[in-house]
């Protein structure tokens, strides 16, 4: 059991602490900004409502765009979006929020700070 | 893109349910279920910042499930625990755990709660099992995990938009920590054992003339 638990320990750390690593260099090249809304930061789990405070996109635009009813789609994620109305691989519906968002941000510029 | 994940799916909860999937969420990670509750308050204090969640509610609820999943936990071991207990009650190895976890447990309870929280369901099921009280088990509990929330529902609060990004670095670094705990207990045995081990006859002092 001692030897077990020392090869394990040895394991983890070796395993976890090169992730650490790893994930602590990508911080420090990112750079932490709080206030950063980057496109590329959405993911399939959001929702349209959530993506739209976000970004400081109105909602209405957004449904507008990928061309879906809002009604009984405002509680569910882009990636169920995705399946129920077929946009094809399951990046399409992805690129077409960013690109909706991208062409909102050319058309209006904010005049408000968007969220952190 | 994923959406079947776990992860995904309490994420999405978060954003539309607010509070409640939150105090859910941890709920079901008190009771064991493998969720990502650190993750979660890191997302939740982000979401707060963006005025997506309310904060007094996110804390009460989330308080209220980790606290309430944990006691369960807390009572399984007690269950199995007597079970346990009538087999091996006159194990003196089983006392002397008994009697460490009874003199120690408190430190060990705290820092499972935020520090090395892939320990937290073990220690609670050892400390129902050992019979550990439940009112002290308590006391130690709610002040784990007031500080887990505190930490990191104010470190997701502080880095706003790119939680995700120091998600990783937290996740990596609680493993390493459970690593360096699992080597530091390996080698604190090993050093005891060694100490134990009588001496051979060639290393003994020739007796004093």
């Amino acid at each position: 059991m001692t030897i077990g638990l020392i090869v394990l320990g040895l394991i983890l750390v070796g395993f976890f602490g090169l992730r650490a690593v790893v994930s602590f260099i990508r911080i420090q090249q990112t750079g932490l900004q709080p206030g950063v809304t980057d496109v590329e930061a959405i993911r399939g789990w959001m929702t349209i409502p959530y993506i739209a405070t976000a970004y400081g996109v109105p909602e209405e635009y957004l449904f507008e765009r990928l061309g879906i009813p809002a009604e009984d789609n405002r509680d569910k994620s882009l990636g169920q979006l995705n399946r129920e109305y077929a946009f094809g691989q399951p990046a399409a519906i992805l690129n077409a929020v960013k690109e909706a968002i991208r062409q909102y941000q050319r058309e209006q510029p904010p005049a408000t700070q968007v969220l952190p | 893109m994923s959406d079947l994940g776990l992860t995904d799916f309490f994420l999405t909860g978060l954003i539309t349910y607010g509070p409640p999937m939150l105090g859910l969420a941890l709920l079901l990670g008190g009771l064991g279920l493998p969720l990502p509750g650190t993750l979660f308050l890191l997302a939740t204090g982000a979401f707060i910042r963006q005025g997506v969640m309310d904060w007094a509610a996110t804390l009460g609820l989330g308080l209220f499930g980790v606290i309430l999943g944990d006691s369960a936990s807390y009572a399984m071991g007690r269950f199995a625990g007597d079970r346990v207990q009538r087999r091996f009650n006159r194990s003196t190895a089983w006392q002397t755990a008994q009697e460490t976890f009874a003199r120690r447990g408190g430190t060990a309870i705290y820092l499972t709660r935020f520090l090395l929280t892939p320990l937290a369901i073990p220690t609670n099921l050892i400390a129902g099992g050992s019979r550990y009280a439940f009112w002290r088990f308590l006391s130690y509990d709610v002040a784990g995990e007031v500080t887990w929330i505190a930490v990191y529902g104010g470190l997701g609060y502080l880095v706003g938009s790119q939680w995700e990004l120091i998600g990783q670095f937290v996740s990596d670094f609680s493993g390493l920590l459970v690593g360096l705990v699992a080597l530091g207990a390996g080698v604190y045995l090993l050093v005891r054992r060694q100490r134990q081990l009588p001496l051979r006859p060639r290393d003994r002092k020739p007796a004093a003339e």
